[in-house]
């Protein structure tokens, strides 16, 4: 039965080129969601450095809300399940694909639909946020390199509305 | 397009994020049994609905997640200030 599971991807696997910017499906990746009621709890569990400010990334961890973080790891890593302890490390995988935005034209196209001010946006943070009306996760991994999580099921549009805002 | 402060990201966010939860300092009554039908009447239906400055709860929706309270007028949506769920009225 095997044989008959592979990957299925909402969106192309070939990178959309245009003049400054490129999108490109990001490579399958572990996410976990992080939840508890502080991130001294969760450094217990994962052995690792939490991010306690809103917004700030640390190792793969991005710090979303006051009791919620994002892992995003490699697909071959090993994750603590933090049974019978205070804390919920759920494990979200394929809820989402990743969209890497990439060029000095990356935040430029982001801000297309996207009402934030991303030129004030610092590398290394990590966001929340809304496209038009699809909720996405940015996170800003270089100054010309956006990483996009965005719900598989929104995916194929999130991907149609990115190639054609960059090729205006 | 009018930018909230959101008091757990403690920053001015877009509006598009966040969405509207009614009316704030809504109490749940603590023994709802002991209610009459016109006491839970008034809990669940009857809302204020001022002219002017009005204390309303609000959610980071598309950001942090969480629920805050807000003071905004509802004549000029003017927010007047944001302050974190629990938090005396103000």
């Amino acid at each position: 039965m095997s044989d008959a599971l592979f990957r299925n991807e909402p969106v192309s696997s070939t990178p959309y080129l245009a003049d400054g910017v490129s999108i490109s499906l990001a490579a399958p990746l572990k996410r976990y969601s992080l939840r508890a009621r502080s991130a001294e709890a969760l450094e217990t569990v994962l052995n690792v450095k939490v991010p306690q400010k809103i917004g700030a990334t640390e190792g793969g961890i991005a710090c979303l809300g006051p009791d919620e973080w994002l892992l995003r790891t490699p697909a071959d890593t090993a994750v603590p399940t933090g049974a019978e302890l205070p804390v919920a490390i759920t494990d979200i995988s394929e809820r989402a694909i990743g969209l890497v935005v990439e060029g000095p034209r990356a935040a430029e196209l982001l801000m297309t639909g996207c009402p934030l001010d991303l030129d004030n946006f610092a590398v290394g943070r990590a966001t929340r946020t809304i496209y038009e009306t699809v909720e996405i996760i940015i996170i800003r991994e270089g100054e010309d390199r956006f990483h996009v999580e965005v719900w598989r099921s929104f995916a194929a549009w999130l991907w149609t509305a990115f190639t054609a805002a960059a090729s205006h | 397009m009018i930018l909230i402060h959101c008091p757990y990201c403690d920053e001015k966010r877009p509006e598009i994020e966040f969405a509207n939860a009614g009316q704030a300092h809504v109490a749940r009554p603590l023994d709802p049994s002991s209610q009459s039908d016109e006491e839970w009447e008034a809990y669940l239906f009857i809302r204020a609905n001022p002219r002017g400055r009005h204390h309303e709860r609000w959610r980071h929706v598309h950001g942090c997640g969480r629920f805050f309270n807000a003071v905004r007028d509802t004549v000029t949506d003017k927010f007047e200030t944001t302050y974190k769920a629990g938090e005396p009225r103000r």
